[in-house]
């Protein structure tokens, strides 16, 4: 069984881009990740496209605009997780022998929907009822407050150190830091979330290249080796659930962590899912970084930003770089390839060995989410 | 020989288990009944693991058993948590849902009727309806119990 290494990795600033379709989204990352793995279309052996909105054959009306063909393409739709799930694809079929290099894109354009909440399938009895993500997230934080004693600025300090990390990220959406007033005077969106609170609509693309253990020594590159990709559907049920212990997230951690040999205490590096500030605490639980109950303090401790014990969402998160969301696991991808390879700039975490993302994905009803996915990459020393 | 294994599937014929579920001509009914001006709603319960859901629903969430049977309950639950949404593309704003859990271990989402103020979590609420419509109220404390 061959490891699996990302050799290259780029996307493209995430924002507003509506002049852009999704081949030219996708597109300069593409191209850029390739030049920079020294790899041309007929090295491509295989392509796996994670995308939510993309429609009917995404990753070939991408892919086809740079000359890859004759290759298998598949499209993968996971929601939120829909990016990270072709990059799990991709690292099954590395480990199997399949392939030696394989393309893996992650794209959406949120703002083809003219803003406003992500349209959700209205088959679903829960979506019939008013759900929609920002209300998911807003029960969660209201029972957070509830029983852990916390108040809403607390939350607000979620958005506060995302912005502050965003600041030094070029490709994050947001740039500008905001203080805790500021988040709480904004708009409400679902009380008690506010509007900076929440992650923005956006469009955005990302690209990794993945190679085999062969591939990587033919190209010589600089690589982050996938030391584990674990995916995971929820566990449906009619009953009571406890929204503070997502269940989804606990076990595709405590699976990832057995498959990479390694605990959460060794971890320098962490791009989870903020899509809303309530989740990064509760996140904080169940990816093993404190003990059920004691997020609030991990985060007022300054354990989770530069100078801590673990740098989480150096990038800006999905709250302040942003979250189209099929890109987004790719997009956490290619910030874990940068801060393990040295070459995260101005917002490097110090001598980063370990790192892990964390994207899940959909709101249904009976399911915590639909997807999770948690990937966990080491450096490779050359 | 023809094979004539119960269950078993084949190309001869189509049997009733493998038409599909009509499950959204649950959409134009009513999800609940009134009984003695108590607003009950509509769940399933499956005879053989007694499994229950809401809605309503024709094969059992625990094992795929065809054998749901109508089950009613309410009106009273406590609220969990609550959310007031004020952005919408398809309905009027701001409104106003939570989760719900009744006695018998079901969770519902639905509206909450009334200010937001009037809610907290861990209250004990009522079940109303209007027309074909059904909410949650505030109800006396002394209809709560504890979640989970």
């Amino acid at each position: 069984m061959s490891n699996a290494y990302i050799v290259s990795a780029a996307m493209i600033p995430m924002g507003k881009h509506r002049d852009s379709s999704y081949s030219g989204l996708a597109v300069p990352a593409i191209l850029s990740a390739m030049k920079s793995a020294g790899v041309s279309a007929r090295d491509i052996q295989a392509v796996v496209c994670g995308h939510a909105f993309g429609g009917m054959l995404t990753g070939q009306r991408i892919v086809k605009e740079v000359g890859i063909g004759s290759v298998p393409v598949t499209n993968i739709d996971n929601a939120c997780s829909g990016g990270a799930t072709a990059l799990h694809q991709a690292y099954k079929d590395i480990q199997a022998g399949r392939h030696d290099i394989v393309l893996v894109i992650g794209v959406d354009k949120l703002t083809q929907f003219g803003g406003g909440t992500l349209p959700l399938v209205t088959e679903d009895p829960e979506v019939q009822q008013g759900m929609v993500m920002p209300a998911l997230y807003a029960m969660r934080a209201r029972r957070y407050l509830h029983e852990r004693g916390a108040t809403p600025a607390d939350l607000a300090e979620v958005s506060v150190k995302a912005r502050r990390h965003g600041a030094l990220n070029p490709y994050a959406q947001f740039r500008k830091e905001v203080s805790v007033e500021e988040v709480l005077a904004s708009r409400q969106i679902a009380s008690p979330l506010t509007l900076l609170q929440c992650c923005p609509t956006g469009d955005g693309a990302a690209a990794v290249i993945v190679a085999s253990e062969a591939g990587r020594k033919r190209l010589g590159l600089p690589a982050v080796r996938i030391s584990a990709s674990i995916l995971h559907s929820g566990q449906v049920t009619a009953g009571f659930r406890n929204m503070l212990s997502p269940e989804i997230t606990y076990d595709s951690a405590a699976d990832a962590y057995e498959e990479a040999g390694i605990g959460p205490q060794d971890v320098d590096v962490i791009e989870l899912h903020d899509a809303f500030t309530i989740a990064e605490l509760v996140y904080y639980e169940a990816l093993g970084l404190c003990a059920p109950g004691e997020s609030l303090d991990l985060l007022r401790a300054g354990k989770t930003t530069y100078g801590g014990d673990v740098v989480v969402n150096p990038s800006g998160g999905l709250l302040s770089k942003g979250h189209p969301v099929g890109a987004s696991g790719v997009a956490q991808a290619v910030e874990m390839y940068w801060h393990l390879t040295g070459t995260a700039g101005a917002r490097q975490v110090p001598n980063a060995k370990v790192g892990l993302s964390h994207v899940t994905g959909g709101g249904i009803s009976g399911l915590d989410h639909g997807a999770c996915t948690v990937h966990l990459y080491e450096r490779v020393s050359s | 020989m023809k094979p004539n294994f119960a269950g078993t599937t084949s190309g001869d014929f189509v049997g009733a288990d493998v038409l599909p579920l009509n499950d959204l001509s649950h959409n134009g009914q009513r999800q609940f009944v009134v009984i003695d001006d108590k607003v009950m709603l509509r769940g399933s319960q499956s005879a053989s693991s007694a499994s229950k859901a809401f809605p309503q629903r024709e094969v059992c969430l625990e094992t795929g058993s065809r054998d749901m049977e109508e089950m009613l309950f309410g009106p009273f639950g406590t609220l969990y948590s609550f959310a007031a949404v004020h952005v919408s593309g398809t309905r009027p704003t701001p409104y106003t849902i939570g989760y719900v859990d009744f006695e018998n271990g079901v969770r519902v989402l639905g509206q909450l009727e009334g200010p937001e103020t009037s809610f907290h979590c861990d209250q004990a609420v009522e079940l109303r309806a209007d027309g074909d419509r059904w909410f949650f109220v505030p109800a006396p404390a002394a209809q709560a119990r504890k979640s989970v």
